[in-house]
């Protein structure tokens, strides 16, 4: 026990130190094409993958991305297991009491609604509806308060698990984030299609950090900005969102 | 004192939540299960080795892959099946499906139960009512059952316990709709909020604790009816042979 | 995986065939497989650990002392009457919390704890960091702490149910306690106590299937995002919903195991059963 305790306090002397040779863990979901998914290598891939790549690069540090799942991403960030999230996260007010963000690297995006083609929903007055968000979102929070007296409101662990009850018919519609949403309408050949309106919630997507960790939150910064500034986050989001943008340059 | 007695309080609607799993799930278990260890100490070698297959199955593997499973299944048959009979908003729900896959567990742990038990009968009271010309209904009814009963009742109260507490995973397989949510996801709920471990958890336990603490004490009390005309009526104990 | 395979053979396959070889190998089926690693190793490590807590529980019902004895009986009680994958989650998070709290004691000084703003740990330099492998050793140990509760009540009962005569008999040879309770009741205890260990052994790796719970990227993880549909040619395969069809492997995996484990349990009991009782050997 005690060599146990001594150990651990070896390792919390060490990562005070906060040197260049620490590894930054950056958590991610794997579940969240084309922000984040599993390629067929088993390898984590996608914008946020690349963009920390590129961050870590320019910020000269050892990076290692970990796979955890999104409804304790935040609570295991605060418990140190990680620490950033780059997991498609929006910055919202809620979020920002428990949790920094760095600047946004994804600008505000509306929230959508899709929903099986030829679907009758009247979005003026949605009531009687069974609506898939994933758990701990932005729009789940939203839903509940807007949709969730007169609609089933039904969370998933993650959006892909919400997308196979849609394809299955076991939900009338989801709200999910547009750039999420996109590809997948784009890619369903007339079989899935934006309906209603959209919502916009959040501020953007940020790279979520500790509070308190305000020497990684400026590399996050300082690194982000130089990146912005010479068009590589542009080309990464043209590249994984069929062309969007450009959004930091002129 | 005051913030335990609140947590305990707060949970209280949650603890509905895995009662009416087991509730719902006990029953109908019990009845299938007698179906099944007659199945499978049949002589038609179809019945028996569907019967043996079933049980084997389904208890030669996890719950929490069975529900995952289950609900998977169950939703790529929605358009197909569900759907046209008007039957979707039922099958994929939670609270049926959640009981739905407990009852085909328990059905097969019961069913193994009440299979030893039945080996168990005593064969020469069974011969007596034959030789008083019983049929078979009454030879169930007045030989078999009262004997299968009693020799599976300890390790059925067990089994019970134990359904108890496999409900603890449903939500971790099934989608929360609302604010359906059990002891266990309220738990890891308020953990994520506070990180107190010491106190969510335990409070949850305490519910677990106490609905089989009344079990017991149910189960008991019939099983203390069941063994009434034995001279010497053995106590039932949550013991080791009868594990699931 | 498929260029290893000889050109005659490549071709012989047909490209379906081909094609799904090569589904069913790429990376991402490969991390899968691995991932079975974690779930043997912790059915192994736990039912290691269940059997010596299991031992010392059993002990300690059977101490003269009556604390001990109570440690015991609140041990095996509590932890039975509890879900097992309650404390599954309870225990690491306990665990992690504790030593953090014992390092904070030391590391931490009033400033930084004014200055943490986390809820938890106290102060930032007191945070234990636990990655896959510690994840993995503390599920490991809780499976162990539960199934060692349930092989208490197995191994107690099995103690108590050696004939007395055998001990007798080897303390009027003049054995000390030790060796009578090492050498006779705990060496012949075994052939009473195979048939509950082997159920123990059964839940035990029924609940391996948790894991993911912990954040361990194990089979069942794998599973999900496996079959999970995808809409986007740039992630993979596109497919829908197939996530029954890798819950259904899984399922047959611990069907196989079961029935291996049954089959390996049977072996032990002809041998426990050597030169013992006709009547135990049942």
């Amino acid at each position: 026990m005690k060599k146990l305790i001594l150990a651990t306090a070896a390792f919390a002397a060490l990562s005070m130190g906060a040197n260049a040779q620490e590894t930054v863990r950056i958590a991610t979901e794997g579940a969240y094409a084309p922000w984040n998914f599993l390629n067929d290598a088993g390898e984590p891939a996608g914008y946020e993958i690349d963009l920390a790549n590129a961050i870590c690069e320019e910020a000269g540090i050892t990076c290692e991305i970990v796979i955890n799942d999104w409804d304790s991403i935040i609570p295991n960030l605060l418990a140190g297991n990680y620490d950033v999230i780059m997991a498609g996260m929006s910055i919202t007010d809620e979020r920002l009491e428990t949790i920094d963000f760095s600047d946004n690297y994804f600008p505000p995006d509306p929230s959508k609604f899709v929903a099986n083609a030829g679907a009758d929903l009247d979005f003026s007055d949605l009531s009687g509806a069974r609506v898939g968000v994933q758990g701990a979102t932005i729009q789940a929070a939203w839903a509940e308060e807007n949709l969730g007296d007169d609609n089933t409101i039904v969370a998933f662990a993650t959006a892909d698990q919400a997308m196979a009850d849609l394809a299955a018919g076991n939900l009338d519609t989801i709200l999910a984030d547009g750039a999420y949403l996109q590809p997948v309408v784009d890619a369903s050949n007339g079989a899935i299609e934006f309906v209603g309106e959209e919502v916009m919630i959040g501020n953007g997507v940020g790279a979520g950090i500790r509070k308190g960790d305000a020497e990684l939150l400026e590399t996050w910064n300082t690194s982000l900005a130089a990146l912005k500034a010479d068009g590589t986050v542009d080309a990464l989001i043209a590249q994984w969102f069929d062309g969007a943008g450009p959004f930091f340059t002129e | 004192m005051e913030v335990i007695l609140n947590e305990i309080l707060r949970f209280a609607p949650a603890a509905l939540f895995n009662i009416y799993f087991a509730a719902a799930s006990i029953p109908i278990g019990f009845g299938l299960a007698i179906l099944f260890a007659f199945g499978k100490g049949s002589k038609n070698p179809l019945i028996s080795a569907v019967s043996r297959g079933y049980i084997y199955a389904f208890r030669g593997s996890p719950l929490f892959i069975q529900l995952f499973m289950f609900y998977s299944l169950a939703l790529s048959m929605n358009i197909s099946t569900w759907k046209p009979m008007g039957i979707d908003w039922l099958v994929l729900h939670p609270l049926f499906l959640g009981p739905l896959v407990l009852v085909l567990n328990t059905t097969a742990y019961t069913a193994e139960i009440f299979y030893g038990a039945l080996r168990a009968v005593p064969h020469g009271e069974l011969e007596a009512a034959r030789a008083y010309g019983m049929g078979p209904w009454q030879q169930f009814r007045s030989v078999t059952w009262p004997h299968m009963i009693r020799l599976a009742w300890p390790a059925y109260t067990n089994e019970v316990v134990f359904l108890f507490h496999a409900t603890a995973i449903v939500y971790f397989a099934l989608p929360v709709i609302g604010e359906q949510k059990d002891l266990m996801i309220r738990a890891k709920e308020a953990f994520e909020r506070d990180f107190n471990a010491y106190l969510h958890f335990p409070i949850a336990a305490l519910y677990f604790l106490a609905v089989s603490l009344v079990v017991f004490f149910v189960f008991g009390r019939i099983y203390e009816r069941l063994v009434r005309h034995l001279e010497r009526a053995p106590k039932i104990r949550f013991s080791p042979k009868w594990l699931r | 995986m498929l260029d290893l395979l000889p050109e005659w053979m490549r071709d012989g396959l047909g490209d379906d065939a081909a094609f799904w070889i090569g589904y069913l190998t790429n990376g991402k089926h490969l991390a899968w497989y691995a991932s079975f690693q974690f779930t043997i190793f912790a059915a192994l490590i736990g039912g290691a650990l269940a059997l010596v807590f299991g031992l010392v529980g059993a002990s300690l019902k059977n101490a003269r002392f009556l604390p001990l004895r109570a440690v015991g009986d609140f041990y095996s009680a509590i932890v039975r009457g509890v879900p097992d994958v309650l404390f599954f989650l309870f225990f690491p998070l306990a665990f992690e919390q504790t030593v953090e709290w014992f390092v904070s004691s030391r590391v931490c000084t009033p400033d930084s704890i004014a200055a943490s703003v986390a809820p938890w740990p106290p102060c930032p330099q007191a945070n234990w960091f636990l990655g896959t492998t510690e994840y993995l050793l503390l599920a490991s140990v809780s499976l162990g702490l539960v199934y060692g509760a349930f092989a208490t009540n197995v191994i107690h009962g099995a103690m108590r149910a050696v004939p007395q005569g055998q001990l007798e008999a080897a303390r009027a040879y003049g054995f000390s306690a030790a060796q009578v309770r090492w050498r006779f009741q705990i060496r012949q205890m075994w052939v009473y106590a195979l048939p509950g260990l082997s159920n123990v052994w059964l839940l035990l790796v029924k609940a391996t299937s948790l894991l993911s719970l912990l954040q361990i990227a194990d089979i069942v993880l794998w599973a999900d995002r496996l079959g999970a549909p995808n809409f986007l040619p740039a992630v993979g395969l596109v497919h829908p919903d197939w996530r029954w069809r890798y819950y259904l492997a899984l399922l047959v995996f611990y069907i196989l195991v079961t029935w291996l484990s049954e089959k390996g349990f049977e072996a032990l009991m002809r041998r426990a059963g050597r030169g013992v009782l006709a009547e135990v050997r049942r």
